[in-house]
């Protein structure tokens, strides 16, 4: 059964899950689970709030369920309930995100060997990885929230300029020009990677 | 294709946003344009330093969690059919309008109930009014006649 779901779009699996078909819902889960995961991860820079955000977002799935209308891809569709799901997040949030960002720093700086990492790496590039890596994720903070959130859409998750203007809610152009800003903004605070 | 017309495009070269036209002609001018090539290869090097930020894996409870979640807002639900009563309720101006409409009721059902027959006291009128002519006649002050509990009681009292 579920092999035969497997191959079935995420567009009828969401679908199914309206009809009430509990099976459906978690292929699509475990299908869009990792993705939705690191979108918010990459935004909000919290390991911790991407995962109960990331749940959140399923829960809307599920709840929306019923009321699914096959007008966009399923991933456009998701990709804009998480992505109001963080705006409003981080605008409520936005006094006590400076103390979760510092303990999840040191978080990360501790246990961030848990990531996806190659086991035949040394310690040593290890540890430079998890610099990279940190360093990556401080400048996408530093970005303004627009420019962040076209940046991750495009460059992580490749999604097309008329994909992102239809989950940022703007225009192509609005996309392109917040495109070229968060280019260069990234560019002056990842300074390092061009020596 | 000037370099400052170039360089406006490459955001957009380098997501392979271009028509096939625009496309080759920025292609063309890398080609032989050393600044504008330099420059492209800097935002390609950013682009590939963007991909060392590592992805987490979702926890292998992650599926199961969320079903949690799912079916402890379903049983804590309101009932269908009485979300708007909850959704009202919920509002500070409807409260205090409802608020000021039970004073008003009231007052009108107060006033409506006083006028008619509806009072014990106002159905024994006669012995109530007699009660009260009673109390006000100073009668309570007569001296107590004597041989009664009254009298035998105020003589204990005055020793």
């Amino acid at each position: 059964m579920t092999r035969r779901l497997d191959s079935v779009s995420s567009e009828d699996l969401m679908t199914k899950t309206g009809e009430g078909d509990e099976l459906a819902f978690e292929i699509l889960v475990r299908r869009h689970q990792t993705s939705v995961l690191n979108f918010i991860y990459r935004y909000v820079g919290d390991k911790t709030m991407a995962r109960d955000l990331a749940q959140e977002v399923f829960i809307r799935v599920w709840q929306a369920a019923n009321r699914y209308e096959r007008k966009a891809k399923f991933t456009t569709w998701i990709y804009s309930i998480t992505a109001n799901l963080c705006l409003n997040e981080l605008k409520s949030i936005k006094g006590k995100k400076l103390v979760q960002l510092e303990a999840e720093e040191k978080e990360r700086q501790n246990t961030n060997f848990e990531a996806q990492s190659d086991a035949s790496q040394s310690p040593e590039d290890l540890l430079l990885a998890e610099e990279r890596s940190l360093q990556v994720s401080e400048a996408l903070q530093c970005l303004p929230e627009n420019q962040r959130m076209a940046l991750i859409l495009k460059r992580y998750d490749n999604l097309s300029y008329g994909e992102i203007a239809k989950i940022m809610e703007c225009s192509l152009s609005a996309v392109e020009s917040l495109l070229v800003r968060a280019k260069k903004n990234i560019q002056e605070k990842l300074i390092f990677f061009k020596k | 294709m000037k370099c400052s017309q170039v360089q406006d495009k490459l955001s957009a070269f380098q997501d392979g946003e271009l028509n096939p036209q625009e496309q080759e002609r920025v292609s063309s001018h890398l080609e032989s344009c050393p600044a504008c090539r330099e420059r492209y290869a800097e935002m390609e090097k950013i682009w590939q330093a963007l991909g060392d930020f590592k992805e987490i894996l979702p926890e292998p409870e992650f599926y199961g969690q969320l079903v949690k979640k799912i079916n402890e807002r379903q049983a804590n639900r309101i009932p269908a059919g009485f979300q708007w009563l909850f959704q009202f309720f919920s509002s500070p101006w409807a409260t205090s309008t409802l608020l000021i409409a039970g004073i008003l009721i009231g007052s009108f059902l107060g006033n409506i109930l006083a006028k008619s027959d509806l009072f014990p006291f106002q159905q024994n009128q006669a012995a109530h009014s007699q009660a009260a002519i009673e109390v006000f006649s100073l009668k309570a002050f007569d001296p107590i006649p004597p041989g009664t509990l009254a009298d035998k009681y105020m003589r204990m009292a005055s020793y």
